[in-house]
C-alpha cells in the first residue's frame, strides 16, 4: 500500500513495494500454466558458453524423440548453427535470437510456445544463452532448471557462480572424460555444489563416451 | 548486463510517477536488493545514472539498501541467517542454502528482493 509522509521542508516519501522482476515472473507463471494445460514439462538448461549445452540436449533428443513429442527452444545470441544441428533430428526447434540479450526471458519463451504445436509435445528443452549469471534472475516457466558446467571451465566454476546453483534442480558436470587432463577434481565440484545446496542432484557426464546420459534421461523423466 | 534492463524498468516506473499530476521533482530513489540476487549494486547505480540523462528525473540519485538473506528449514524448523561459505573465494562470503543447524537444504525467505522501496520527491 502507499503511504505518504510529509516532512517540514515539504519533501515527500512515497513507499512502494514495486518488484522490478515482477513483469517477468508473471509471464513465467503464464507460460507454466499454458504448458501445464497441455501436460508439457519444460526444462531450462543454463551454463557457460562452451559448457556443452547444445550437445547434451542433442543427445537427450536422440534418446527421447521416439518415446514422446520433444521440442527444443534454442537461445542463441546471433547464429542459428545450434538450432540447425538439433533440427536435423526432425524435432520442432525454435531459435530464439536475443541479439544482444544475455539471457532468455519469459516473454520470448512465451512467443516460442506459440510457434509449436503444443498438442503434439510432452517435453520442451530450453537452451538458455551461454551465461552463468543473468539467467538466474529470469525464470521462464520451466518445471526444472538444469545447470551444465564442464571440467574444462576450471575447478572454481561452482563457487564463482553460486546463484545459478541455488536456483537449480539438477546439475550436470560435463566432459568428465577430460577431468584428468584438465587436472580438475569432479568430486570437489560435486562437494562445492552440495555446500551450496545439499540435496541438489549432480550427474557427472560425458557426451563423448555416453557416461551419465541415461541417468539424466531418468532425472528428466522424473521431473514433476 | 541484466542490470541495464532492471535499471530501465526502474526509470520507467519513476518517470511514470514523476510525470503524473501534480508535477514533482524526484530527489532520490531507494531500492532494496537482496543478497541472493545476482544484481550488482554498483552497476545498477551506474546504469540508472546513464539512462536518466535528459529526462525529467535527471537530477535524482539512486540509493541501494542491501537485504540480507534469511532461510527456513523444513527439516529442523530453523529460521534465521543462512550458513555462509567463508573461504569460497578470497574476500567473498557466499550465502548457501545449507541449514546452519542440521545441514540439510533450506528455503530462502528473504534475499531475493529487487524492488523500488521509496521515491523521495518535492512538489513543484
Amino acid at each position: 500500500m502507499i503511504k505518504i509522509e510529509s516532512s517540514p521542508d515539504e519533501i515527500y516519501d512515497i513507499e512502494l513495494e514495486h518488484s522490478l522482476l515482477e513483469a517477468n515472473n508473471e509471464l513465467a507463471k503464464k507460460n507454466r500454466a499454458l504448458l501445464d494445460k497441455h501436460a508439457i514439462t519444460a526444462i531450462d538448461f543454463m551454463g557457460a558458453i562452451g559448457s556443452g549445452k547444445t550437445t547434451l540436449i542433442t543427445r537427450l533428443v536422440e534418446k527421447l524423440k521416439d518415446r514422446m513429442g520433444v521440442a527444443v527452444f534454442n537461445g542463441d545470441a546471433t547464429t542459428s548453427s545450434d538450432a540447425d544441428t538439433i533440427a536435423g533430428y526432425g524435432v520442432p526447434v525454435v531459435q530464439i535470437a536475443t541479439i544482444n540479450g544475455c539471457h532468455l526471458d519469459a516473454n520470448v519463451v512465451g512467443k516460442a510456445c506459440a510457434k509449436v504445436d503444443l498438442g503434439k509435445i510432452k517435453l520442451i528443452f530450453i537452451e538458455n544463452i551461454g551465461n552463468l549469471i543473468c539467467p538466474a534472475e529470469f525464470p521462464l516457466g520451466s518445471r526444472a532448471r538444469v545447470v551444465v558446467v564442464s571440467v574444462t571451465e576450471g575447478p572454481y566454476m561452482v563457487r564463482k557462480h553460486p546463484h545459478m546453483f541455488l536456483g537449480a534442480q539438477l546439475v550436470v558436470i560435463n566432459k568428465v572424460e577430460l577431468a584428468e587432463i584438465m587436472d580438475v577434481s569432479v568430486e570437489e565440484l560435486i562437494r562445492d555444489v552440495h555446500t551450496l545446496k545439499p540435496d541438489l542432484q549432480v550427474i557427472p557426464t560425458s557426451c563423448k563416451t555416453g557416461q551419465g546420459l541415461d541417468e539424466i534421461v531418468k532425472a528428466v523423466l522424473a521431473v514433476k | 548486463m541484466h542490470e541495464l534492463s532492471i535499471a530501465s524498468s526502474i526509470v520507467e516506473s519513476v518517470l511514470e510517477f514523476a510525470e503524473s499530476p501534480p508535477p514533482k521533482k524526484v530527489l532520490k530513489v531507494i531500492l532494496q536488493i537482496g543478497e541472493l540476487t545476482c544484481v550488482e549494486s554498483e552497476q545498477l547505480g551506474f546504469c540508472y545514472t546513464a539512462i536518466i540523462k535528459e529526462t525529467p528525473i535527471e537530477d535524482s540519485v539512486v540509493e541501494i539498501e542491501k537485504i540480507e538473506a534469511e532461510v527456513v528449514c523444513s527439516h529442523c524448523d530453523y529460521l534465521g541467517p543462512p550458513k555462509y561459505w567463508d573461504e569460497a573465494i578470497a574476500g567473498m562470503r557466499i550465502a548457501t542454502l545449507q541449514c546452519p543447524q542440521c545441514g540439510k537444504t533450506t528455503e530462502a525467505t528473504k534475499g531475493h528482493e529487487c524492488t523500488i522501496r521509496t521515491i523521495r520527491y518535492v512538489e513543484q
